[in-house]
């Protein structure tokens, strides 16, 4: 017994020792290779810039090339346009590209991820056919960080992938979403034909998207999407129609107030104040004063953005606490 | 007796080592994640985050009592934010001070009638008010009735689907909404709340209300409090959220999906620990519906606040803590060993119970039990030595590694000299402030006791006091 | 560099969008004041009345929609024209731009050739 205890106290003595010994190596040797790397990399700014600008430079030697390459690839996350075509190629010619492709085979997820998403940022359309590859790898994280550089590249051929990875939730939802954003009209077709697909995920998704991207030309197909059969499409048609401020679709909305779910009456009543028009006042009003919370919100906040008038006129009438709440805040803002 | 005494000696060893071997499999699996989580920052996309429609908006909910001093500099922090799109519901919980008027100056608040959801009871709303300048910042004047009833009235009028309940002297930076929203944007459907890191401001240099500058405190008392922070939070925590059953999510900030708490009844008013309470509750909600979902920790460096540098405000911190605590195990003791509830029934859960409520009794008493044990003989001098020896350098080890993983990673204390500061309270903080911890955490019990003779007696507490 | 261009003041937290700016400025002939956060750049916009101002939204003590506001309430500084610079550019922030009295909007990630294009027709229409 007490030579196990002896033994013991040995070891997590020596193990906290060694931790210590550790953190402070580790603090000193990072703390070097920081300030070698600051100093490096004012050193190299000036070159750094000028190649952003699309200028010639010399070759810079390998010491300093990694530094550089950091260093640019900072840069090119901030820019478009020229800079970054510059950018991608001195990437491509300096083999960066292809060393972050190469990359993309690592047996650590980790560091496929990193590479996925370099390339992203280095903005060279050769990586695009390995990035989509890479939207099928094993590990989340991965398949994240090429979904984002493929919007970031607006790699218009990733749009099926990039559609289907964001509806089965492949990849982190917000990146996704982002990275179809960033696709723009490319993405449209493909998510026009998915707003007829079978599951109502997918066609939820497809919806909010249109409404993000899409033209006033998208406004039928949307106003079909009011009378679907799942509420959250429905909710979705209307919150995209309001986005896309379509007046042609303005009556089909107001039809929207009378769902018998009342998260879509909400969203109908938001959009109508997105949409505008004088028409839809007396139905938001008689809204306004329903007893359900949030679309009785969304109906008085719409009304003052769409006949202010009769907003003020029926807040100094008790026409419920949501009218009132509407005209109050209308009162300050005026 | 000599049976008795065996035995708490007995158990008072394995006590101590089925607790150390835990904290030394969660420092792995802490580890482990946040390194994980360091990497997938790199690629996490905040920045287009920020810039994307498809973030969800969220309303922030700050209760407020008697905080006329730090009010305004707390809401301008909030204003300057980081995020796309908040809404501000301060809940002046019946302050006795100037808090309301020092807010109605100070952002030119005009008075205005608010709709309130009828979800979750509250006191009455006295008066409500809107800011002209900032259209995002929404008032609400109230009778006092605590700070779970402040935030439910704040459910009450929040707007957006999420929810983040802050309190008043929280300093966030900058990123902080958008780091705690990253698990939520990322899985939107499956993640219900969660937590970040509440780290400690006193030495930091704090300008309009951020962190600007990190430093260690001058007081050894709040020194020892950011040590344990990091074996607190940065292990233990980070280790139950990978074990999916992070049962704490600090009431200094808290991220919530709102439908869900509105669905569970909002916060507890009768309990101390509201905050602990309404997580456990959202598990099991979430685990009685069969629902798919995670309560997420987020490692990175969120929000700062000011720590007690007084043993006495300490120590009543300390006892509210472990009698919310236990208020809530004992309310939720159905959680208990039920494989219904996972991990978090038959491993978080146990775990508390045993480590954290009755853990102090048995470290308190098997000390004693054990000099006495060697002082009759029973136990030789070898043994006993040996025995707190490794117990001694298995809590400087498993401080130490705490630290470590701060460092490794975060990094926020930039200079050696702290470092090193950091790593001798690290020891000190095995001699004596555990086990003074666990004296306060024992005197909770003896609180509780005395709050069930004194039932029916009111129990005002000021908001201001927690922290 | 040049010491007779006209004087632009940058002002953003960010290091390296300071720096893209700066260059891109500077080579075309202007001179820069720099700020890194919202009180300096209100500062040094008063002290040196710049002939323009590319302003990040999102900057620490002071946002750019800020700045732009008290800029145009004083009377050194009302008819200074300001660009914004943000990552966000969704109806409602552009909006709020305009409102608090800028003249351009540029989105992050930007482009520094499009940014002095359209400094140089602010400038050149003065």
């Amino acid at each position: 017994m007490q030579a196990l205890f002896a033994w013991s106290s040995v070891a997590l003595g020596g193990g906290s020792v060694m931790f210590v010994s550790l953190l402070l190596f580790r603090r000193i040797r990072l703390y070097r290779i920081e300030v070698e790397r600051d100093q490096a990399e004012e050193r190299l700014e000036p070159l750094a810039l000028a190649l952003v600008s699309g200028e010639e430079t010399e070759a810079v030697d390998t010491r300093d090339a990694g530094v550089l390459a950091g260093l640019l690839s900072r840069y090119a996350r901030q820019v478009t346009g020229d800079s970054r075509s510059a950018l991608a190629d001195y990437f491509e010619a300096s083999g960066s590209v292809d060393r972050a492709m190469a990359a993309l085979g690592d047996r650590h997820a980790w560091r496929r991820a990193a590479a996925a998403d370099l390339l992203g940022a280095m903005g060279s359309e050769q990586a695009i056919g390995a990035l989509r590859d890479a939207l099928g790898d094993g590990s989340r994280d991965v398949r994240t960080a090429a979904a984002r550089s493929l919007g970031r590249l607006r790699a218009s051929a990733a749009v099926e992938d990039l559609v289907r990875v964001f509806v089965t939730a492949d990849v982190a939802h917000g990146v996704a979403g982002e990275a179809l954003l960033g696709l723009g009209s490319a993405a449209l077709p493909a998510l026009r034909a998915l707003t007829h697909h079978g599951d109502p995920g997918l066609r939820e998704a497809a919806v909010e998207l249109l409404g993000l991207l899409g033209e006033p030309a998208d406004s039928p197909l949307l106003v079909a999407r009011l009378r679907d059969s799942a509420a959250e499409v429905r909710a979705s048609a209307a919150r995209a129609l309001g986005r896309l401020a379509a007046e042609d679709a303005a009556a089909a909305v107001r039809g929207a107030l009378d769902d018998r779910i009342p998260f879509v009456r909400a969203a109908a009543a938001r959009a109508l104040g997105e949409i505008g028009g004088r028409d839809a006042a007396p139905a938001l009003l008689a809204l306004a004063r329903s007893d359900h919370y949030d679309a009785a919100q969304s109906a008085a906040r719409a009304l003052a953005r769409v006949d202010p008038e009769l907003l003020a006129a029926a807040g100094r009438e008790e026409f419920g606490q949501h009218v009132l709440e509407a005209a109050d805040r209308a009162a300050i803002r005026s | 007796m000599t049976l008795a005494l065996q035995a708490t000696a007995v158990v008072a060893l394995l006590y101590f080592a089925a607790l150390n071997a835990i904290y030394l499999v969660f420092t792995g699996i802490a580890w482990r994640g946040v390194t994980h989580h360091l990497r997938a920052r790199a690629y996490s996309g905040e920045d287009e985050a920020f810039a994307s429609p498809l973030t969800p908006p969220i309303s922030i909910l700050l209760p407020a009592y008697n905080e006329a001093t730090g009010i305004v500099e707390s809401i301008r922090s909030l204003l300057t934010l980081r995020y796309p799109e908040i809404e501000i519901v301060v809940v002046n919980d019946g302050s006795t001070d100037e808090t309301m008027r020092t807010l109605v100056e100070a952002f030119d608040l005009v008075r205005i009638r608010k709709a309130l959801r009828d979800a979750v009871p509250t006191k009455p709303l006295r008066s409500a008010y809107v800011s002209r300048r900032h259209p995002e910042l929404l008032v609400l004047d109230k009778e006092n009735g605590g700070k779970a009833d402040a935030l439910n009235m704040g459910l009450s009028a929040a707007q957006y689907p999420y929810v983040c309940a802050i309190d008043a002297d929280t300093m966030l930076e900058e990123d902080a909404l958008m780091r705690v929203a990253k698990p939520i944007l990322d899985d939107p459907s499956v993640v219900a709340a969660a937590g970040g890191i509440v780290r400690i401001a006193n030495g930091c240099r704090v300008d309009h209300g951020r962190v600007v500058e990190v430093g260690l405190p001058r007081s050894p008392l709040a020194t020892l409090q950011v040590v344990e922070y990091f074996r607190a939070f940065l292990v233990g925590r980070m280790g139950w959220s990978r074990l999916r059953s992070l049962l704490i999510i600090s009431g200094a900030f808290g991220l919530f999906r709102r439908s869900l708490v509105e669905a569970v009844g909002g916060w507890r008013t009768d309990t101390v620990g509201e905050d602990v309470e309404l997580v456990v509750r959202l598990h099991r909600y979430l685990r009685d519906r069969g629902e798919e979902y995670r309560i997420e920790f987020v490692p990175d460096p969120v929000c700062w606040t000011e720590a007690p540098e007084d043993l006495r405000t300490l120590g009543g911190q300390r006892r509210r803590w472990q009698r919310g605590l236990a208020e809530t195990l004992w309310r939720h003791r159905g959680l208990f060993m039920r494989p219904r509830y996972g991990v978090l029934g038959c491993f978080g859960f146990p775990y508390f119970v045993i480590f954290e409520l009755c853990g102090p009794l048995i470290e308190l008493v098997g000390f004693p039990v054990t000099i006495y044990a060697y002082a009759t003989g029973r136990l030789s001098l070898p043994f006993l030595i040996g025995f707190f020896v490794v117990s001694l350098l298995l809590g400087v080890l498993l401080s130490v590694a705490a630290l470590a993983l701060e460092e490794f990673s975060f990094r926020r204390h930039s200079s050696t000299r702290d470092v090193v500061r950091l790593l001798v309270f690290s020891v000190a903080e095995n001699v004596g402030y555990r086990q003074l911890n666990d004296v306060w955490r024992l005197l909770a019990f003896v609180d509780l006791a005395r709050r069930r003779r004194t039932w029916g007696a009111q129990q005002r507490r000021g908001i201001g006091v927690r922290s | 560099m040049t010491e007779h261009g006209p004087l632009v003041l940058v002002a953003d937290d960010d290091d390296d969008i300071r720096s893209l700016v700066i260059f891109r400025l500077e080579r075309s002939g202007y001179r820069t004041v720099v700020a890194r956060d919202g009180e300096e750049a209100l500062a040094l916009a008063l002290e040196r009345v710049p002939a323009l101002a590319v302003l990040d939204v999102m900057m620490p003590k002071l946002d750019g929609y800020e700045v732009t506001r008290r800029l145009r309430s004083e009377d050194a500084t009302r008819g200074m024209p300001v660009i914004l610079l943000t990552a966000r550019a969704q109806d409602a922030d552009v909006a709020r731009g305009f409102e608090s009295g800028a003249d351009d909007y540029i989105r992050k990630p930007f482009s520094p050739q499009e940014l002095l294009a359209r400094v140089q027709a602010i400038l050149g229409r003065r």
